[in-house]
């Protein structure tokens, strides 16, 4: 972990099922745990990891060490709507923006939709006499008498929190800032989440929900950040505590208190952040991530070694193919994010024949309970895992490290069911479940690369999670790409990822201005002053601010244009006085004739914002993935076992290769399968696979 | 029920998710590439995508008012440019009375051929332009009285021919509308689309080859055709007569009538207009092509929503209408407001089913959104157009409350942020929240109304405003009552007045308009509401408790928000007695 002196890091990432642990010690070696969740106190499934990891690694108990955690607490709280009782302060006349939201369904032609319910109620949502312009001046002075009555009303009702979201307050955060300080003094103990602190940033629903949330999760993150460090202080060492954001950076947990919206759906960040390592590790630029667990699928693109961010997201949402274009089923979150598309299918996800006859598979799922039909707890519907057991992709014995047996018979029978529905045989119809659900899933990957305009056939396939690498060669070979990396330790990947992420913050501040009429000096005091704020609010949230350095970016528009395109702002320290507004502009043209084909340059151009990203300057962790896989490598030479497997209706079964990971030092042609502790990789004819120097298995297919 | 026996279930399924994913991309293209804030915040826009015969086969996440639409505009423009096809050609359309809709709805639609120049299809696109012309800005008056001043009317045309710009079609359109540059962004948008829609099409026929998948799309129309029937064939039969209602024409102050008589035999569906009042002088009369595609979207609700999109959805529904009604008018009628007697179509079409399928629909929502544009000049005679349409609400449904702030399901829109709109256009933007005591009373209230209060700043602009629901207020169901009525409020000089529904009016710097949209139905007998559900409405303000006592018979404890038990029993039990159903 960058920015860290510890000897030890160690990565935390808490899911719905399990508790994945992964511990880099100061020799480079990697100890792994995998324990069950403990739902009633999360905190509680740390404590068992870290005990797990430190009887494994008794040194790295004694020496001083730093955990990064990745948790869905934050997120929890929302979905469960079991936040803090919370207020919200808006300008009068507005009390209802954060419920009217932006109004669109995300599902056409559906009267039953409901909309999500605001998660301040609105006899909590309180108007404050006053009134900005869109340039920041007052019309209407701060009725600061009205605010002291609101925080009397508060104290009565028993509010544990409150957010702040005042018209125009990016132009101007004054009014903003003084009611919170009026809070802050009548409400102590009371957190106050202020929407210009998050993000300074015109768009007042977009900003009130962001506040909102903040707020709503502040309390619980708090209390859970207390327990994890009670634990860790009971475990003794001297240890220091880094939470995951969703934009894929760590922050502190003194910032996360502050800013705990940052934490909201970064389970999923942490496995890009260990893609983005082992793409590095590999050499290769373009390169889409599968993540496939038990309900759903998700993807992400990493273009040139790096992430991809998206500005927004909505909590709860659900599936977000629809959903990038129609927003309206989750919760509203206006900051930085890594860019994942998901997709409800997963092992569990169902397999059906609908009442026009055509096959469909997920979005239902049975999860991990009752679970697929061969798990033997009651459900006899086929699931994606079924098909893959009766295609001989799964090994009935070894299934989640031999913890659970699975009963092949049983997804037979409910194979052989939807056979009879589609007029086909068990196995057949297990082939068609399995090519629909990538169907589905290259739905995600596709929402990732080809809306971006990117050609999904010029990227590798990273796959991960327990289901990704038994889909992911067929997948790829579907949309043209023709190699798929499987990392070692795919199971508890995302931990791995928490190990390899920078602590860095992004800032976000509209600044409207004419490019014609902004001088040189104009647009470097602006960006000045921005990063002197930001440096403030570093310190502030307990980063080493003086250890940071700062990226820019800058939206422009021509001037009568409604959307923006972002650029990378120069160097402005490093062009001529002169010519920093004439770069900047430069810049735009490019990139909006890249995008639409098309210059202006009679036009007026607009600067509407900054995006200012705060990267911890620090060196590379150390991080020996090959070490990891060779603890694997057992002296055992490859066996000559085979099982019957189904890659085609032509071929019909045919018999698999099964080996281990440490095999493919000896490259090898499939049909083959790498049986490893939580998954199986799947090597369908036609492809080759081996183990690269990182331990990673690397497929490739000829054309 | 099974796919016919030569197709394959994971091809089928590969074909419709492409297309499906093929509409959707072009309708991202469209929302990243576009000019106006009408198309990208309000997303004013559809996309599709038709075989070669013209039909629909898949359908972007867009406007459910277009859905229906394709067919009259791909039968015009084939009817018109057919013969000459050729590989390059881009058409475009927007007159209501050859295939269209109302004048800002532009069509842009492109012919896709294979390399060896065999037409396989086209990607249709459709806009609503900022400004066409004609004599109010926006293009959207309620108050024409003729289609000859709502603006440019432009018949089936080639935008682009084997590849070269229609540069005479350019011209005239720089020369009639208001902001050319946003038509012409609008429009590159809805042709980066169609190219998307192209390119991904042809990769889908390079990998299926053209025979097979020529099966394939017929068997997607087959089979939405087989899951509508079966759907249908459930629903009761029976002939199912719903009339509602609109305020006035804008011109005379007669309401109007719209009357469905909806008959359910086996798996059809036949929808007869008969009964409506006769075309009108004010721009809302609704083409043939309004009332279809609102009859397809209402049925479409009330069918499972997995069903794809597609013209195979259309053939077990049939539809009349008088000629020169207002649901049906011939030229040379005005129909640029024409959405109002959509969403009227869409009241009444639910009304009629509520009868056959009362577990599906809601009561009336506020009976489809307020369009206001605000047009003119600043000083340096630069125009300004500011066009937004305000929704909305739901009413009450059979188990759930209506939505308070929502979208008309008919037209899928969103709202212009404050913020952005102050930093953009001379307004300021007083108040937008929902308004107490609005929702019908009902077993399920109906949803609340919303409120906008602009206020003027710049010198000197036309104020346009369709509204309605100020006169007939939105219905209830079974026993519930219906919404409130909305208002429009011109506040000039000092003086407030209550203005029309439809109203185009000179405004100046420091005038207000206040406008409150109607609420939605209630659903069921009010006296049925849980009472704690009526406190807690109380509470949060969206039922003062004077009305809580007067519709829903509840009674709160003096100086609290807490249910008396005793006196609402009593309350409820007096009103059941003497036969007063709230």
């Amino acid at each position: 972990m960058p920015g860290s002196e510890s000897a030890v890091v160690i990565g935390v990432d808490i899911g719905g099922t399990f508790t994945d642990l992964c511990l880099l010690g100061a020799d480079g070696r990697v100890v792994t745990a995998k324990l069950p969740s403990t739902p009633g106190d999360y905190s509680e499934g740390v404590a068992q990891a870290l005990a797990a990891a430190f009887a494994a690694a008794p040194d790295a108990a004694r020496q001083q060490h730093e955990l990064v955690h990745g948790s869905t607490i934050a997120t929890n709280a929302v979905l469960e709507l079991r936040g803090a009782k919370t207020a919200l302060l808006t300008t009068a006349g507005f009390r209802d923006v954060l419920e009217l939201r932006r109004l669109r369904m995300p599902q056409l032609y559906n009267l039953q939709w409901e909309k999500p319910a605001p998660l301040v109620p609105r006899s909590l949502r309180l108007e404050v006499h006053e009134r900005l312009d869109a340039r920041g001046e007052v019309i209407v002075p701060l009725d600061e008498e009205g605010v002291r009555r609101h925080a009397d009303l508060l104290r009565e009702q028993g509010v544990e929190s409150v957010a702040v979201c005042l018209l125009h307050a990016y132009a101007n955060p004054e009014h903003e800032q003084r009611v919170g300080a009026l809070l802050r003094e009548l409400l102590p103990g009371v957190p106050v989440s202020l929407s210009t602190e998050i993000i300074r940033e015109a768009g007042e629903f977009e900003r009130t929900s962001t506040a909102v949330i903040n707020a709503y999760v502040q309390p619980v993150v708090g209390r859970y950040l207390t327990a994890i460090e009670e634990r860790l202080t009971s475990s003794g060492g001297d240890s220091r505590l880094l939470v995951m954001q969703s934009n894929g950076a760590v922050m502190p947990a003194g910032a996360a208190r502050q800013r705990p919206c940052y934490l909201i759906e970064s389970g999923p960040a942490a496995g890009v952040i260990a893609a983005q390592a082992v793409a590095r590790a590999i050499d290769c630029h373009n390169l889409v991530t599968l993540d496939m667990g038990g309900t759903t699928a998700k993807a992400a693109l990493i273009e040139d070694g790096e992430m991809t961010f998206v500005d927004e997201y909505e909590i709860g949402a659900g599936l977000t193919i629809g959903s990038r274009l129609m927003k309206g089923d989750g919760y509203l979150l206006r900051i930085p994010a890594i860019d994942l598309a998901e997709v409800g299918a997963g092992g569990g996800s169902l397999a059906y024949v609908d009442a026009g006859g055509a096959l469909q598979v997920g979005p239902r799922s049975v999860g991990a309970d009752p679970g697929p039909a061969c798990y033997g707890r009651g459900n006899s519907e086929a699931t994606i895992t079924d098909a893959n057991v009766v295609l001989g992709y799964i090994g009935p014995e070894r299934f989640a490290g031999g913890a659970l047996q699975l009963d092949p018979a049983l997804a037979q029978r409910a194979l052989e069911r939807l056979g009879r529905q589609l007029g086909m045989d068990a196995a057949a119809a297990a082939y068609a479940v399995h090519v629909v659900g990538n169907t589905r899933m290259s739905r995600a990957i596709r929402a990732v690369s080809t809306e971006r305009g990117h050609d999904a056939r010029d990227f590798t396939l990273l796959a991960f999670g327990g289901s990704g690498p038994l889909h992911a060669a067929q997948l790829a070979r579907s949309l043209g790409i023709r190699r798929v990396v499987v990392p070692p330790l795919p199971g508890v990947f995302s931990a791995l990822g928490l190990l390899c992420a920078p602590a860095g913050y992004q800032f976000v501040h509209t600044f409207r201005a004419r490019l014609d009429r902004l001088s040189d000096a104009g647009l470097a005091a602006a960006v000045d002053d921005l990063t002197a704020q930001a440096r403030l609010e570093l310190r502030r949230l307990g980063y080493p601010a003086d250890a940071v350095e700062f990226g820019y970016e800058a939206d422009l528009r021509y001037v009568g244009q409604q959307f923006r395109v972002r650029v990378t702002l120069p160097d402005l320290a490093a062009i001529h006085p002169d010519g920093a507004v004439a770069a900047v502009r430069q810049r735009f043209e490019d990139e909006h004739e890249r995008r639409y084909h098309h210059r202006a340059p009679q036009a007026p151009v607009e600067l509407v914002g900054f995006h200012l990203a705060a990267r911890v300057r620090a060196p590379a962790p150390l991080l020996d993935l090959a070490g990891v896989a060779a603890d694997m490598s057992g002296p055992a030479a490859p066996s000559a076992a085979t099982r019957p497997a189904y890659f085609s209706r032509e071929e019909g079964f045919v018999a698999a290769r099964l080996l281990r990971r440490q095999d493919l030092h000896t490259p090898v042609t499939g049909p083959a399968l790498v049986e490893e502790p939580d998954t199986t990789i799947v090597i369908p004819p036609g492809w080759n696979a081996r183990l690269d120097e990182q331990g990673n298995v690397v497929m490739t297919v000829e054309e | 029920m099974q796919l016919p026996d030569e197709l394959d279930p994971i091809t089928f399924d590969l074909v419709r998710s492409t297309l499906e994913s093929i509409v959707d991309d072009m309708a991202l293209t469209i929302v990243r590439t576009a000019y106006s804030n009408v198309v990208r915040d309000n997303m004013d826009f559809s996309t599709g995508f038709c075989n070669r015969h013209g039909e629909l086969v898949a359908q972007g996440l867009t406007i459910p008012m277009h859905l229906g639409s394709v067919p009259d505009a791909m039968a015009a423009m084939r009817a018109a440019l057919g013969d000459e096809l050729a590989p390059g050609d881009i058409w475009t359309m927007n007159d209501p009375y050859e295939g269209g809709m109302h004048l800002p709805d532009i069509y842009v639609v492109k012919p896709i051929f294979t390399s060896d120049e065999r037409l396989v299809g086209y990607a249709v696109t459709i806009a609503h332009h900022t400004d066409v012309g004609g004599r109010v800005a926006g293009s959207n008056a309620s108050d024409s009285t003729e289609i000859y001043q709502e603006g440019l009317r432009i018949p089936p045309v080639h935008l682009y021919q084997r590849g070269q710009p229609n540069r005479t079609l350019f011209r005239l359109i720089e020369k009639n509308v208001r902001v050319p540059d946003k038509v012409f962004g609008d429009l590159n948008a809805q042709i980066a689309a169609c190219r998307l829609g192209e390119a991904r099409f042809l990769e889908l026929l390079a990998a299926h080859g053209e025979r097979q998948l020529e099966r394939y799309l017929t068997e997607l129309l087959d089979y939405s055709e087989r899951r509508v029937r079966q759907e249908i064939r459930a629903i009761p039969d029976g002939t199912y007569v719903f009339e509602d209602h609109i305020d006035d024409d804008g011109i005379d102050p007669d309401p109007l009538t719209i009357r469905v008589a909806l008959t359910v035999r086996d798996d059809t569906i036949h929808a007869d207009f008969a009964g409506t009042t006769p075309q009108v002088k004010g721009a809302i009369n609704a083409t043939f092509s309004v009332t279809r595609s609102m009859v397809y979207a209402a049925v479409r609700c009330v069918l499972s929503p997995d069903i794809p999109n597609n013209a195979g959805m259309f053939r077990s529904i049939t539809i009349s209408a008088p000629e020169a009604s207002l649901v049906n008018p011939v030229v040379p009628a005005s129909c640029a407001a024409r959405g109002l007697t959509g969403f009227r179509l869409g009241d009444t079409l639910l009304g009629a089913l509520a009868q056959a399928v009362p577990e599906r629909v809601f009561a009336a929502g506020e009976g489809g959104n307020t369009g206001i544009s605000i047009g003119g000049y600043d000083a340096q005679r630069n125009p300004f157009i500011y066009v937004e349409f305000i929704c909305g609400c739901w009413g009450g449904r059979m188990t759930k409350d209506g939505i308070d702030g929502v979208t008309n399901p008919f037209s899928d829109l969103s709202n212009n942020p404050i913020e952005m709109t102050e930093a953009e256009y001379p307004l300021l933007i007083e108040a937008y929240e929902l308004v107490p005591d609005s929702g019908g009373a009902g077993r399920q209230r109906g949803g609340m109304g919303v409120r906008k209060r602009f206020r003027f700043t710049e010198r000197e602009a036309v104020l346009q405003v369709r509204s309605d629901r100020q006169r007939f207020r939105p219905y209830g169901l079974d026993g519930g009552q219906p919404g409130a009525a909305g208002r429009n409020l011109l506040i000039q000089n000092g003086v407030a007045q209550v203005t029309s529904s439809k109203l185009t009016t000179l405004i100046h710097a420091g005038d207000v308009f206040d406008h409150v949209q109607a609420g939605g139905g209630g659903y069921g007998d009010p006296l049925e509401r849980d009472p704690a559900l009526v406190a807690h409405d109380v509470r949060e303000g969206r039922v003062s408790p004077e009305r809580a006592r007067e519709d829903y018979g509840v009674v709160l404890t003096p100086g609290t928000v807490e249910v008396d038990a005793a006196a609402t029993l009593n309350e409820r039990g007096q009103r059941a007695a003497g036969g007063i159903a709230g």
